[in-house]
């Protein structure tokens, strides 16, 4: 008879054993992949909520006065084609994410009942493709043309469903589809209103014109400011890096908050579950010795017997891992939902680590019988087949 | 056949060194039907262990066919106990799991025992419950389908460990009367028993005692 198919034979006889070392793969498997994919979310949470804060590295044009550029709307501006140009740059790696933002201060902006209010205009370029990268999902605001975003003390003035109506340079209106109304709790967009570049650059007159480059730094290991200041300023000496480190440092310290905790948690979870599993592997060498004995006695080999007890774990290994995956991504989409509010939806399957979910944990339950299986081969079948 | 060479066997039991057997020599011939009988202890279950290759002893050499057994690799144990040799236990070993036919299977090498198997169902009337588990069936069924699957794939040697221990008369006479006719079809036997009934067939019985063959001489079959 086929080993394999005594192995599937035992299987099913001993059910209760068996589902209980299915059980702890199960739960190292869902727990390590809950914890995955919610570290996962959690970095998408962030970046989410970095884009709703903005970005952690702001290029402006060297010299500019910060406290002046918040204030008034005669800031120095630069090319927009900077923005490319740092993105085709095969050196510049030290800051992702590139946006090219024109950004005013409007003193007088009259809503539909003719009230004047001072609003602030922010004009985004589409994120910039720094395609010697690897790809990533976009964090720029994604206006789209002819269309804008209100911030939420903004949108009190315009009544809902109505477009949002402004006066060029040259005193001419222009209607714009308001495409969001944005929440409040957002700094300084609440009080003014988003433009895609093009259509804000064509209000003012400054085609062409940014003032500001919002990005995000890399997590390098000789400080995130430091290397983006050397690159961008080895490419345009005249822009200067400034950096909003309380938004870049929360962001980073959350990383590594859930880095250390999944890296103490998976491995805590798994080495129990497969040193419990090495326990029920050798209960379950030993509820089966006459067996083994017997199979020993009619010539059946060693490897023969490490063979059945290594494929025994690597079907509960495999069949447990595979069904901890979904029940790992279903936990984290359940509780994903309680815990993340911008990514609570869209908290899905990494489907990329079912493939190491199929080999790791069909090999890790291999090992943690492997001793019981050794044992198993030493069985002395004369002593166990002669006991009454 | 087989050549028993002066082995002796110790074991350790309670950190005391216990003589199992003591410089036995015994030479079975093809064909031979031996009864082993003694008291509980005698060293009669662990000659039948050596001659099955399960039992390495501590000095003498069993020689098969020419060939030192103990002096072989493992694969070439495997390989000896898987087709030249069939067991018969006391408590019958079965595989809860299995079915009657799926327990026969287990020593099967071919799929041309399929013929086989039927026809040795046929003669130990177990037919009818070819597919039930070893938890339905009686004992002497258990021991009658102990008894095909040890020697469905024709092995030289018949190596019965007190086989009838826990049968009733009328199970172990069906039993015995089994086993002897796979001597009469030229198989080789060698019963361990402490049943007098057990020896009725066996063409020479001999007693062992502390560890030493008793009675008779050292040489049996044709």
């Amino acid at each position: 008879m086929n080993p394999l198919r005594l192995v599937i034979k035992e299987l099913i006889y001993r059910r209760l054993s068996s589902l209980v070392i299915l059980f702890t793969v199960i739960v190292a498997s869902s727990v390590s992949i809950a914890i995955y994919t919610l570290s996962k979310a959690s970095e998408n949470e962030t970046r989410k909520i970095m884009r709703e804060q903005g970005l952690n590295l702001y290029i402006f044009p060297k010299g500019t006065n910060l406290i002046d550029f918040y204030s008034v709307n005669n800031t120095q501006t630069f090319p927009e084609t900077y923005v490319d140009v740092l993105a085709e740059s095969k050196t510049f790696d030290a800051v992702r994410h590139l946006t090219g933002i024109l950004q005013v201060k409007m003193p007088e902006w009259k809503d539909a009942n003719g009230s004047v209010h001072q609003i602030i205009l922010f004009g985004y370029k589409d994120e910039a493709v720094q395609r010697f990268l690897s790809r990533q999902e976009t964090m720029g605001f994604d206006v789209k043309k002819g269309t804008v975003q209100l911030g939420a003390l903004l949108a009190k003035n315009v009544k809902p469903g109505a477009p949002f109506i402004i006066e060029d340079k040259d005193g001419n209106s222009h209607s714009f589809t308001v495409d969001q109304r944005l929440e409040e709790g957002k700094g300084m967009r609440d009080q003014g209103v988003s433009f895609h570049l093009e259509d804000l650059q064509m209000l003012l007159g400054m085609e062409g014109k940014i003032n500001k480059i919002e990005a995000l730094g890399c997590v390098c290991h000789d400080g995130r400011i430091k290397n983006a200041r050397s690159q961008v300023q080895e490419i345009f000496s005249d822009l200067e890096v400034t950096e909003i480190s309380s938004i870049a440092d929360a962001r980073e310290n959350q990383r590594l908050m859930m880095n250390k905790y999944g890296a103490f948690i998976i491995p805590f979870v798994i080495l129990s579950a497969l040193l419990i599993t090495g326990l029920l592997f050798h209960q379950n060498v030993k509820a089966r010795n006459r067996e083994i004995g017997l199979l020993l006695a009619m010539g059946r080999s060693s490897y023969t017997i490490l063979f059945m007890i290594l494929s025994k774990a690597f079907i509960l290994g495999l069949a447990g891992g595979i069904i901890g995956f979904f029940t790992g991504s279903w936990i984290a989409q359940y509780f994903g939902k309680e815990i993340f509010r911008f990514t609570a939806f869209s908290i899905e399957p990494v489907w990329s680590i079912l493939y190491y979910t199929v080999f790791i944990f069909p090999l890790l339950w291999m090992i943690s019988s492997w001793i019981p299986a050794l044992l198993a081969t030493r069985i002395d079948a004369a002593r166990i087949l002669s006991e009454e | 056949m087989i050549d028993i060479r002066h082995i002796s066997k110790t074991f350790k039991r309670a950190g005391e060194e216990y003589m199992a057997l003591l410089d036995v020599s015994l030479k079975i011939k093809k064909g031979a039907y031996i009864s082993v009988s003694g008291a509980s202890g005698s060293g009669k279950s662990t000659l039948l262990h050596v001659i099955g290759g399960l039992i390495r002893p501590d000095t003498g050499e069993v020689i098969y066919q020419g060939e030192s057994l103990y002096d072989q690799s493992g694969s070439f144990l495997d390989l000896y106990r898987k087709r030249d040799v069939g067991f018969i236990f006391q408590q019958f070993h079965l595989m809860p799991y299995l079915t009657v036919v799926e327990n026969i299977r287990l020593s099967c090498y071919q799929l041309s025992h399929t013929d086989a198997i039927n026809a040795y169902l046929e003669t130990c009337s177990l037919v009818t419950i070819k597919d039930k588990y070893p938890s339905d069936l009686s004992v002497g069924e258990k021991q009658r389908t102990a008894f095909i699957r040890a020697i469905i794939s024709n092995p030289e040697l018949l190596l019965a460990d007190e086989p009838t221990g826990n049968l009733d008369p009328q199970n172990s006479e069906i039993l015995l009367s089994l086993i002897e006719e796979f001597h009469k079809q030229g198989g080789t036997v060698v019963l361990v028993s402490h049943d007098p009934a057990a020896t009725k067939y066996a063409d020479l019985n001999i007693e062992i005692g502390h560890g030493r063959i008793q009675f008779p001489a050292q040489t049996f079959g044709e």
